[in-house]
């Protein structure tokens, strides 16, 4: 068991830390929007982390706090996301669809490109040596692991609470919901800050995880990754992003034999899997608990 | 009587088409105020106008004094403006109960943090608003679907959820368009005794469109007409019915 987790543990958190990042697209998504800034968000947490962690500034705090400076990080890197969100949604958000989609995507690019020129990201170097939270890759389970549990808490609680309906009533028909009385703008940013903090947490955790960071961990190709997380999870439930991302991220490793026709089997999955389920895997576990649900009804001479 | 609503010269032009052109009129307060003429007429561009959702090219609209031109959509359901959709626009992939939840929006006031965290205020406001929406689903008659999608329901049904989820904003003016539109006439007639049965307990203010005339003449007590974006006539439904601009605009000159 050790072994197995000292051999796999830097995938298991990795599946972990996908299944994060998908979710924070499901937030957007609940209301309708396809934002794909995350990866954006999610590079600029690693750079809050990263630069805590190795700037002389911070040495006396790193000194004399400990591993507290850890989650200090994690909160200033969620802030710090969630203010950029903020005014970076306010306007995006009056753009609708793949125009969105569109925006968010030149606002990553805008991102890589000035950390790539920055000195305090380390231009296109990066950071590296970026101090360690645990010995081993497999401990980071224990900063990851925990996230997730308290965002799918935060999702469930979400869905049947009054904001949680104004998002699904947004994604339902924006007009007619901003004639029942729901202001739109307000929570589509409210939705897209929501995500972007937790990209932003996620990144603070992945730098230590990873040691290093630089521009190439918020890129167009990110962006696209956790598109496919989503569509092949889906959209409709907390869960369809959870499983989107750790499945997708440990395709690759489970496909390692097949030595380069790998590459080929993961894209005819996407292909098939987006084919033949619609809504994702979430939507056909779903329907297929409504069939097994129904015939057992029958079987025992329900309607 | 008091006025509750008073339009003076709404227009709203799209291009060179004059869709509402300088409407005036008043609505009173507890009254059910009808709204006819011909396709195109612009009857549901004057309902959009009076909900905000298309913005007015001239003209004011004022309700209990306050302007309600310029403003968005959403503060114009929070001041008790609630509206059905002539092709319906419930939110589909809701269930009925949900449809019904959602526009008690404006009644509470809970946030991220205390639905999130559960706080005791937030969940005795959540009881409030299951305990509504049931109310209004037994009273629109759709209380054993509650769980249903609302795309699975009939025409009928639908029509009447729209009006159940506009109750739940609880409004003081309730703006029907067109609540009889593929109705068969038995569902007309008990459409007509809702109606009439919904006003007397919210103590509603009713406007309405509709084609469907005998429904118009014996539920409104008075009625507009519009023609070509023009208001032509507006009185008791005896009255506009003599009108010649009104035959004219509905049968041609003789």
């Amino acid at each position: 068991m050790n072994d197995f987790l000292q051999n796999n543990g830097f995938l298991i958190v990795t599946m972990v830390q996908q299944a994060l990042l998908a979710m924070s697209l499901y937030y957007p998504l609940m209301c309708g929007q396809l934002s794909l800034a995350s990866p954006g968000f999610y590079a600029l947490g690693g750079y809050v982390a990263a630069i805590i962690g190795t700037i002389e500034y911070f040495a006396p705090w790193r000194d004399s706090l400990g591993w507290v400076i850890f989650p200090l990080e994690w909160l200033a890197a969620g802030i710090i996301s969630g203010i950029l969100a903020l005014l970076v949604g306010i306007p995006a958000l009056r753009l609708r669809g793949i125009y969105l989609a569109l925006a968010t995507i030149a606002f990553v690019e805008i991102l890589r490109v000035i950390c790539l020129n920055l000195t305090i990201t380390g231009g296109a170097i990066g950071i590296f040596g970026v101090p360690q939270l645990f010995e081993s890759r497999w401990s980071y389970i224990w900063t990851f692991g925990p996230l997730l549990i308290l965002m799918l808490l935060f999702s469930y609680r979400l869905d049947c609470s009054r904001v949680g309906r104004a998002f699904k009533a947004i994604r339902e028909d924006e007009l007619a919901a901003d004639a029942m009385g729901i202001n739109p703008t307000r929570y589509k940013v409210l939705a897209f800050v929501i995500g972007a903090m937790l990209a932003g947490v996620v990144g603070a955790m992945s730098a230590p995880f990873l040691n290093t960071w630089n521009a190439r961990q918020g890129t167009f190709d990110a962006s696209i990754a956790y598109l496919a997380y989503v569509l092949i999870g889906g959209s409709r439930s907390m869960w369809g992003p959870l499983l989107g991302g750790a499945l997708l991220a440990a395709l690759p490793e489970i496909l390692r034999p097949l030595k380069d026709s790998r590459l080929i089997i993961n894209g005819l999955v996407l292909v098939f899997a987006s084919i033949y389920m619609p809504q994702g895997i979430a939507g056909a576990l779903g329907k297929l608990r409504d069939n097994v649900g129904r015939s057992f009804g029958f079987f025992r001479g329900g309607k | 009587m008091t006025v509750l609503l008073e339009a003076h010269q709404l227009s709203r032009y799209f291009g060179g088409l004059k869709a509402v052109n300088n409407v005036s009129f008043q609505v009173n307060d507890g009254e059910i105020f009808g709204l006819i003429g011909p396709n195109g007429a612009g009857k549901t561009t004057l309902f959009n106008l009076m909900t905000g959702l298309t913005p007015v090219s001239g003209g004011t609209l004022h309700y209990r004094g306050e302007r309600l031109t310029g403003l968005p959509p959403y503060r114009i359901a929070g001041m008790g403006i609630g509206r059905t959709f002539q092709n319906i626009r419930l939110f589909k992939g809701l269930s009925a109960l949900e449809n019904v939840k959602v526009s008690q929006h404006v009644t509470t006031k809970s946030g991220l943090w205390g639905g999130v965290f559960c706080t005791p205020a937030s969940r005795a406001e959540e009881k409030r608003v299951d305990e509504k929406a049931w109310e209004l689903l037994h009273l629109i008659g759709l209380a054993d679907r509650a769980t249903e999608l609302a795309a699975n329901f009939s025409y009928g049904d639908q029509r009447r959820l729209e009006i159940g989820r506009a109750l739940a904003l609880e409004p003081q003016v309730l703006l029907l368009d067109e609540p009889a539109a593929g109705m068969n006439a038995a569902e007309k007639r008990g459409l007509t005794a809702f109606v009439r049965e919904i006003r007397k307990e919210f103590k509603l203010t009713i406007l309405l469109i509709e084609h469907h005339v005998p429904l118009v003449m014996n539920l409104c007590d008075r009625i507009a007409v519009l023609n070509f974006g023009e208001l032509i006539a507006v009185g008791n439904p005896a009255d506009v019915q003599k009108d010649p601009a009104v035959i004219e605009a509905y049968l041609g000159a003789e």
